[in-house]
């Protein structure tokens, strides 16, 4: 499982402090993109999606990224996040915002559960074992009539406030996205530079080396997970509230969501802090113009057009938009300096 | 009695078409390591090839085998060639890029086809053989018999032929096996365009039985990897007996419990495989571990 990331030149680790600072950067410059866009409620909902994909496949990147354990079953995460708020809210009338808290932790509970057998595989079987996860999942959601509506689906009566995280405007949505892409950016910065964050790399480098060198792979591995799964329980719960409907195909489907995360992550830059925001930012505005351009001409043809940029990403973007910048950016130092 | 005796020949069926769904999927992912995600698409392609041999030509599905299995083939080395083999020892890559694949594919379909479900109708269609009071409908018969003789010729043929030993011996150890003056590259070409064959054959036979549209690979490309994970990595025998397994399961899960259950009680059993056993039944035990160390 070599997925080498690019090596830099060890010339002083960047802390989390100084990772703070550029996220701080980042948030400005998105937040400007929002101010620009305040009056035109289809690119606010093109950013609100940006911001919130950019969130997930940051989190799935803690665990596939960092960790490299590819997981393809994050949408069991999100889906528990969506139902439990969306449950919460309509049967109890709890505020979404404290149904966050059992959201992120049944999450992240199940992730745990889940995953201290199929942590055992390593590479294409974890793969494999998560998405079939995933499927169970949803055969289980569209099951179960009484927690998840079946194949019905929740609907979130519309009652907008900000206890009920429901707003009537799309601006407001996108800056509640990109409170959370916030979130998520800073515990990726923690997770990337802390400890744990060099476990969980020196654990997808090389597990068993990990090990040798006293590294409790296996705890590292759920610790990550965990705090994957956690994120994108929430995001999953802020989705149930966006789109204020869930129902089993939205929130399980493979391509759709639990795969969309990895994708992301792999286009951006797998592995990299802000690679899967660099893939969000690309793929989700472009998912929107080719589904309005080409989907209604077309049958298809949207994801046909999508299909072929995965393949040629992967064929000749190996390491995402970022690492490619990363690397062509040292060239071009070496070169002149 | 005759009940439970009348779902497991139902099971045993669908098991023949899910194995030979896998047999092919197990060849690559057992020879070269990639998780095909587009296999089932593969499987459809198979299908509407035999639709387009039935519009174009006429030709009975069955009769159009010698057009669609050559093709497929062809397909399946270039795929290997200019999509896989360049991403060689990334297997993040190779995932991504079958996904994009099955996008490609199955969208492509939907494009052409503006998505009306079409079927191949054969002369055998509607022939039904009474067997001891079960009846069977003779193109299920044949998909099975299809799968055993598929069998028996790879394991013949990956047992008897140089070419099926560099195939077996690139399984076991690629930088030996470059050593040894096998061409790695043409050996992962030509099991590719086996396993795309394979799908093709298994597109056709199935053609006559279901009703087509683009997103039907979706429905056997799980149960083909949960085939491929009970049988066993790289074994013909655990693919075939694998599917009986599974669509037996399926059968008698879906009669007995609940319909809708069924897949989960299969990915239980798939699941539980993979952490007990995930070299499968009839794997070598180790046999998962290959191709996952570093290989060139």
């Amino acid at each position: 499982m070599a997925v080498s990331a690019p090596r830099r030149a060890a010339e002083g680790i960047t802390t989390f402090a100084a990772e703070a600072l550029r996220i701080a950067a980042i948030l400005v410059v998105l937040l400007a993109l929002i101010w620009l866009y305040r009056r035109d409620p289809f690119t606010l909902n093109i950013l609100a999606y940006t911001f919130l994909f950019a969130s997930l496949a940051s989190a799935w990147n803690i665990i596939g990224g960092f960790g490299g354990q590819f997981s393809l079953g994050h949408g069991v995460f999100f889906a528990i996040g969506a139902y439990v708020t969306a449950n919460l809210y309509i049967h109890l009338g709890l505020s979404p915002w404290i149904s966050l808290i059992p959201a992120a932790g049944l999450a992240a509970g199940a992730a745990v559960l889940v995953s201290w057998p199929t942590f055992r595989l390593k590479g294409p079987f974890f793969a494999i074992a998560t998405m079939a996860l995933n499927e169970v999942a949803f055969v289980l959601a569209n099951y179960s009539d009484t927690l998840t509506g079946g194949p019905r689906g929740l609907s979130v009566p519309f009652k907008a406030g900000l206890a009920n995280m429901i707003f009537a405007s799309r601006l407001s949505y996108a800056l509640l996205m990109l409170g959370f892409l916030a979130v998520c950016l800073l515990v990726c910065a923690y997770a990337y530079r802390s400890r744990l964050g060099y476990y969980l790399q020196a654990v997808q480098i090389d597990e068993d080396a990990a090990r040798a060198a006293g590294i409790r792979v296996l705890r590292v591995k759920l610790t990550g997970m965990a705090m994957s799964a956690a994120l994108t329980g929430i995001g999953g719960a802020i989705f149930a509230m966006y789109l204020r409907f869930v129902d089993p195909p939205t929130l399980l489907s493979l391509p759709d969501v639990g795969v969309k995360f990895a994708l992301i992550a792999l286009i951006g830059g797998v592995g990299m802090l802000y690679g899967p925001l660099a893939g969000a930012l690309l793929i989700v505005p472009l998912e929107f113009q080719l589904r309005a351009g080409l989907g209604a001409s077309v049958p298809g043809g949207n994801l046909l057009v999508l299909g072929v940029i995965l393949v040629l990403c992967a064929l000749f973007l190996k390491r995402g938009i970022v690492g490619t910048a990363v690397m062509l950016w040292d060239r071009a130092r070496r070169r002149f300096w | 009695m005759s009940g439970l005796l009348n779902i497991i020949v139902v099971g045993l069926l669908l098991g023949g078409i899910y194995g030979l769904i896998s047999m092919g999927l197990n060849l690559i992912f057992g020879v070269i390591r990639i998780v095909n995600f587009a296999h089932g698409e593969l499987v459809m392609l198979g299908m509407y090839g035999a639709y387009m041999c039935y519009f174009l030509l006429g030709m009975d599905p069955y009769a159009s085998l010698v057009i669609v299995v050559p093709a497929m083939f062809v397909f399946g080395v270039l795929i290997q060639r200019f999509v896989l083999q360049p991403l060689q020892g990334e297997p993040m890559m190779q995932i991504f890029a079958t996904f994009g694949l099955l996008l490609i594919f199955q969208n492509a379909v939907l494009a052409i086809t503006r998505g009306v479900g079409y079927t191949a109708p054969s002369a055998l269609s509607s022939i039904v053989v009474d067997v001891g009071g079960i009846k069977i409908s003779l193109v299920r018969l044949i998909a099975l018999v299809a799968v055993s003789a598929a069998a028996l010729f790879l394991s013949w043929f990956v047992k008897n032929t140089m070419l099926g030993k560099a195939v077996r011996a690139v399984t076991q150890d690629r930088r030996a096996a470059r050593l040894m003056g096998i061409h790695v590259e043409w050996a992962f070409m030509l099991t590719f365009g086996a396993g795309a064959a394979l799908a093709g054959l298994a597109g056709t036979l199935i053609a006559p039985i279901y009703t087509m549209s683009p997103q039907i690979g979706g429905n056997f490309i799980l149960a083909a990897f949960a085939v491929v994970v009970l049988g066993g990595l790289g074994s013909v025998w655990g693919a075939y007996i694998g599917g009986f397994l599974i669509g037996v399961t399926e059968a008698v899960a879906g009669y007995y419990l609940d319909p809708s259950l069924k897949t989960a009680i299969w990915f239980a059993i798939f699941i539980g495989m993979l952490i007990v056993r995930p070299s499968g039944l009839f794997g070598v035990v180790g046999a998962e571990e290959i191709g996952l160390r570093e290989q060139d």
